[in-house]
């Protein structure tokens, strides 16, 4: 009845509350009576059956947060809806946020110097009221407050317990750090440390909703690991609020960390066209391109001796061919791409597999120029069947040949170049074969609008063979440079490994070009050894790194032993104590201890670096975490010529630790 | 040479580091229900026309305001005048609020005069599941090749005060990127936030 009443009411002048179905929202405030040139807090109360919940400002995967229309009399202003901090209401399989059974939006009301009281603030809400389904609900409320002093109203304590859920700045440094798909939001604690967080995403295309956030509570700081979200929009901000919950209660703080952004996607698109443009240039003076090329140039020369316009013409068309030739191996890939081939094989492997790969490839290469197959005559008979009566579409057909004949020594980089263009947009993927394409008939094009250039041609003649056989060198430099880069990621045992397959790799190789045998079983005998070479060079191939799991012979383990004869020798000494499952450790290593300015003032500054791996929970190190009062990792250590240690930060960046790597003496 | 290097190895770099979760221009994937007559349909049969995917459930507030405002159907019209085909697709598990047989569902399509090619039942929620579809309404939209173009809110109106707000006023992002589509244009935002229920799936 008295519902009824206050309902009829309403339809007049809105009344404090309103009641709609299973939910029910009241207009409150933290007091009655106000001063010009004040403010305080308003409350819209939304008061929710057993079970039933509405939303939080970003509502999760589902469902609406509440919007609330201000009509203020003049002179008075509000500010946004203040939102506290939510609960996680799993709807499996999906995660909202938003308030259980009851909550109270806050806004702040402030009133300038000249108004006129009683002031009759009008609310008009919308809201949403689920539980496993939604009712959408709106309704009008309104409150009265005259001039008076600041009095505390019955609902003071209610609006108090739900400002003190309002998200605050947060005082602790922190940093956020994007890697494989993960976020991981770091901070310092100088004051009182907390149990657990969680954090709450401001805007959608974040972080993942549902996946569970890790959090690792270290000495003085902590490490919290949150999945990107499925459809990354690769925001810019890294914005929300944190829940951070300790024996003193709950407390919610604002983040809003600027992401360290890769460069724009734009920008390296056209880096890669520069780079495929320049790809395509090299490719003319690859050994398998040059000998079809300079056969072309003699008949080029005979041709500009007719007319300038036919030469013209043949240059054209040697383009033409080229480019569509790149254009269709782009449809191709496409074409494969969408019809949803697994060709993605070549993205999930790991460094030391492609690298290993391209080594063998490069050694091969390598072989193949050196020895006596006899490349360009084949590419001569090749080009034999292309003779065609219309000089235009010779060339045309000479333009796709060149493309296809240029194969074998263009694999590694047109390997890599179909595998970035697989990952792009198809537009984009043309747009690289398009420039690879543009670059290996461009220097053809020229000399055949400006022919007299033709006269600083070289001659083909047998320097090409000698050539052919210096071009070995740079493929085998090639394939050292990328030993190199495996020796940064895979142990020597593994390493050697390698090598054994380079060389049963030009083993087989030899095999095979040596098999002349006119004798059918021996020359498949041969055969069949030579194909068992090349398996056994891929069995051994390595498939991930192994650089850390072998740490523990190398010389940078740390042991007491070690520390101290160091320490007697007065030498620098960087001591790290991690442990593989530590996200802290883990984080500070990607992105300051194993970066490469760290490396190198290491290497100059001639520190000693040690690593304690507590991965096992090892008795002798937990002894020398407990000597600096610790029971866990991370913790850095940095020993000066003489003297006490240095304790770093447990949050690492790059500057804190070039800092303090600088200083030590 | 040395840049032909970097170049090689910038790519592995770039390979390396694009994240698994790329979605839209990836084919979409395939899927075999039954529709509102019990008849199977397949996702591979309509290779060669674009497909909207709707996912629906009409005792959703907000599904019911895109269909009593009638902008859910002047979707569907303008995506049928476009050549594409519209899947309504329910995954509400039995006994739970949008579940519907298959004469409520041809009763609802005939009184609300809306227009799918097919409504497609989806009861345990394994097709939403595999799309990762969250709300009702949540539209994707697959190409003449089968590749995920689009995915997201059916609109703007999305957001606090959705109830008031005039859908027919709100900037639709299907047929907006439909129409980019059919132009051959990047469709403008290819991703944006889904609105509206949670789907409701069996637990």
């Amino acid at each position: 009845m008295l519902y009824f009443i206050l309902l009829f009411g309403s339809s007049i002048n809105a009344e404090s509350e309103y009641s709609a179905s299973n939910s029910k929202i009241s207009l409150i405030s933290e007091s009655k009576t106000i001063q010009p040139n004040d403010s305080f807090y308003l409350g819209i109360k939304f008061e929710l059956e057993k079970g039933w919940h509405t939303y939080w400002e970003n509502p999760g995967d589902a469902g609406e947060g509440a919007s609330i229309e201000w009509s203020l009399p003049k002179g008075v202003s509000s500010s946004n809806t203040l939102w506290p901090g939510p609960e996680r209401i799993p709807v499996d399989p999906l995660m909202t946020f938003g308030y259980n059974d009851e909550v109270v939006l806050l806004t702040k009301i402030t009133t300038q110097e000249d108004i006129d009281f009683p002031l009759e603030i009008k609310a008009k809400v919308a809201w949403f009221t689920c539980k496993d389904i939604c009712i959408p609900q709106e309704g009008n409320v309104s409150i009265l407050i005259n001039k008076g002093e600041f009095s505390k109203s019955i609902e003071y304590e209610e609006i108090k317990k739900y400002a003190d859920r309002l998200p605050i700045e947060f005082y602790e440094n922190y940093r956020v750090e994007k890697l494989d798909q993960k976020y991981f939001l770091q901070s310092t604690v100088e004051n009182d440390h907390f149990e657990n967080v969680y954090f709450f995403p401001r805007y959608y295309g974040l972080t993942d909703y549902v996946a569970a956030q890790i959090y690792e509570k270290n000495e003085n700081s902590f490490s919290l690991e949150i999945n990107a979200s499925k459809t990354d929009l690769e925001l810019e901000k890294f914005e929300g609020i944190i829940e951070a919950t300790n024996s003193k209660g709950v407390f919610y703080f604002d983040v809003n960390y600027q992401l360290a952004l890769e460069k724009s996607k734009e920008q390296s698109l056209l880096l890669l066209l520069l780079f495929a443009f320049l790809g395509g240039l090299i490719l003319n003076i690859m050994p398998c391109v040059f000998p079809i090329l300079s056969i072309k140039v003699l008949r080029f020369i005979q041709y500009s001796e007719e007319s300038s316009i036919k030469t013209y013409r043949f240059g054209l068309s040697y383009a033409l061919g080229v480019i569509l030739s790149f254009l269709l191996i782009a449809f191709i890939l496409i074409g494969l791409k969408s019809s949803g081939e697994v060709i993605g094989w070549g993205f999930q492997l790991q460094y030391p597999l492609v690298i290993s790969v391209l080594f063998y490839l490069f050694i091969a290469l390598g072989f193949l120029f050196m020895s006596n197959l006899v490349l360009g005559s084949q590419l001569g008979n090749l080009n034999s069947l292309v003779k065609v009566e219309n000089e235009s579409l010779e060339s045309f057909l000479t333009g796709i040949l060149a493309v296809i004949v240029a194969s074998p020594c263009t694999a590694p980089f047109m390997g890599s170049a179909i595998g970035f263009a697989l990952l792009q947009p198809s537009f984009n993927s043309v747009l690289i074969f398009l420039s690879l394409g543009i670059g290996f008939a461009l220097p053809y094009l020229i000399l055949s609008i400006k022919p007299s250039l033709l006269s600083f041609l070289p001659k083909p003649g047998p320097w090409m063979e000698t050539f052919k056989q210096f071009m070995a060198f740079p493929m085998w430099a090639s394939a050292l440079w990328l030993l190199w880069v495996l020796s940064g990621q895979v142990n020597t045992d593994t390493l050697i490994l390698v090598l054994i397959g380079g060389l049963t790799v030009s083993l087989s190789l030899w095999l095979l070009e040596k098999n002349t045998s006119e004798i059918n079983w021996i020359k498949w005998f041969i055969r069949s050894i030579a194909i068992i070479l090349i398996g056994l060079s891929l069995y051994i191939l390595p498939t991930s790194y192994s650089l850390e799991e072998n740490i523990s012979e190398d010389s940078q383990t740390y042991s007491e032993q070690r520390l101290n004869d160091l320490r007697n020798s007065n030498e620098l000494v960087f001591l790290n104590f991690t442990a593989d499952w530590c996200i802290t450790c883990k984080v500070n290593e990607r992105v300051a201890l194993k970066t490469r300015k760290v490396k190198q003032i290491l290497e100059d500054k001639n520190i000693n670096y040690l690593e304690a791996d507590w991965t096992r929970k090892d008795e002798k190190i937990a002894t020398k975490l407990e000597e600096f009062g610790r029971t866990g990792v991370p913790l850095y250590l940095l020993y000066p010529s003489v003297g006490k240690p240095i304790i770093l930060p447990e949050i690492l960046t790059e500057d804190i630790l070039l800092t303090y790597l600088s200083e030590v003496e | 040479m040395i840049k032909i290097y970097a170049f090689v190895f910038s790519l592995f770099i770039v390979s390396n580091s694009l994240g698994a979760f790329v979605q839209n221009d990836e084919a979409a994937p395939d899927f075999r229900l039954l529709n509102s007559f019990g008849e199977e349909v397949s996702l591979q049969n309509y290779k060669g026309k674009k497909v909207v995917l709707e996912w629906t459930n009409h005792g959703c507030p907000f599904v019911a305001k895109h269909y009593s405002t009638g902008n859910m159907q002047s979707t569907q019209s303008f995506a049928k005048e476009n050549g594409a085909i519209w899947l309504s697709i329910i995954s509400s598990a039995p006994g739970t609020q949008g579940f519907v047989t298959s004469s409520e569902a041809n009763e609802l399509t005939t009184s609300r005069k809306a227009i799918p090619s097919h409504v497609l039942f989806d009861p345990d929620g394994n097709v939403g599941r595999i799309y990762d579809a969250k709300t009702t309404p949540h539209m994707y939209i697959i190409d003449e090749q089968g590749l995920l173009k689009y995915q997201g809110a059916i609109d703007d109106a999305g957001g606090r005060g959705f109830i008031s707000k005039n859908l027919l006023e709100a900037k639709n992002y299907v047929k907006r990127s439909l129409e980019e589509m059919e132009k051959g244009n990047e469709i403008t935002n290819p991703i944006t936030k889904p609105y509206g229920c949670s789907v409701k799936y069996s637990s």
